[in-house]
């Protein structure tokens, strides 16, 4: 059985509504764009310099059933996935690679907006 | 002050051994391409299926000039790092992007080999692992070679529409990257 941890744990915004796809076999994914704050205060002048980290994140199975029905921009989300690198092939016909954070059955997503929040 | 978190937890094995630079200023970069084991038995048929997913794993300050100095290829590590994208551009003049797991202050490296597998005092306190370097090799390298039939079972999992996970044929990157950053890599994945 597997020995290897693969791990990645996020808690962001989504940058945009879920991208809710079906696969050929009906089951559901979903693709999200999450930002990960890393604002941090410099320390020379006080002042908060802003970063922003993109996440590539796809969701499987009922979770990304879930994502698709109750995300939208600007949720706040955690996620448990592991870490996927798939090869592509551009335009110009070169390959490319991606790197994913995915989430199957193995992994997790909570939704962290407060009912109250919501409108 | 940030209020997200960005976290990744890695336990693989070196692909190859550690690639150190150093930055103008004196500082040690290191790069890191790790395997994760992800075999899996097969329902059905009971077979254990082979699945390897591999990271680009940078290591920068007192932990990369440890990492340089005590790693090699097939040794086992803990790494706790963030995600980072970064845009770079290929000969073609068409922007990539490359993400990689990223150890910097915040983060750790812990090796995770006995003392008689590693070289160095600074080996994590010895384990069950007691493997020597030279087994620990060997499940890094046949994983190389079935890499292409992974695709066909990770699939029924995953999205259809993608291709999955060819990372593991460790493809020798044809070219050369102009990095950004002043590190150029010799595989930009």
């Amino acid at each position: 059985m597997s020995r290897g941890v693969n791990k990645v744990i996020l808690i962001g915004n989504l940058g945009q509504d879920p991208d809710l796809k079906n696969a050929q076999n009906g089951n559901a994914i979903c693709n999200l764009n999450l930002a990960t704050d890393e604002s941090y205060k410099d320390r020379q002048t006080g002042q908060l310099v802003p970063k922003t980290e993109w996440h590539r994140v796809v969701l499987f199975g009922k979770v990304a059933e879930v994502a698709g029905q109750y995300l939208k921009k600007g949720s706040k989300v955690y996620i448990e996935g592991k870490l996927q690198t798939r090869k592509w092939q551009g335009e110009d016909g070169q390959d490319r690679y991606t790197t994913e954070v995915v989430v199957d059955i193995t992994g997790q997503m909570q939704m962290l907006d407060s009912k109250a929040s919501e409108e | 002050m940030a209020r997200g978190v960005n976290k990744v937890i890695l336990i693989g094995n070196l692909g190859q051994d550690p690639d150190t630079r150093y930055t103008p200023n004196g500082n040690a970069v290191v790069n890191l391409n790790l395997a994760t084991d992800e075999s899996y038995k097969d329902r059905q048929t009971g077979q254990l299926v082979p699945k390897t997913e591999w990271h680009r794993v940078v290591l920068f300050g007192k932990i990369a000039e440890v990492a340089g100095q005590y790693l090699k290829k097939g040794s086992k590590i803990y790494i706790e790092g963030k995600l980072q994208t970064r845009k770079w551009q290929g000969q073609d003049g068409q922007d990539r992007y490359t993400t990689e797991v990223v150890v910097d202050i915040n983060g750790q490296m812990q090796m995770l080999d006995s003392r008689e597998g590693g070289s160095g005092q600074q080996n994590a306190p010895a384990q069950q692992q007691n493997a020597p370097a030279q087994q620990q090799n060997a499940p890094a390298q046949q994983q190389n070679a079935p890499a292409q039939q992974q695709n066909a079972p990770a699939q029924q999992q995953n999205a259809p529409a993608q291709g999955q996970n060819e990372g593991a044929s460790l493809p020798p990157m044809p070219e050369p990257v102009g990095d950004p950053d002043g590190f150029d890599d010799d595989i930009p994945f």
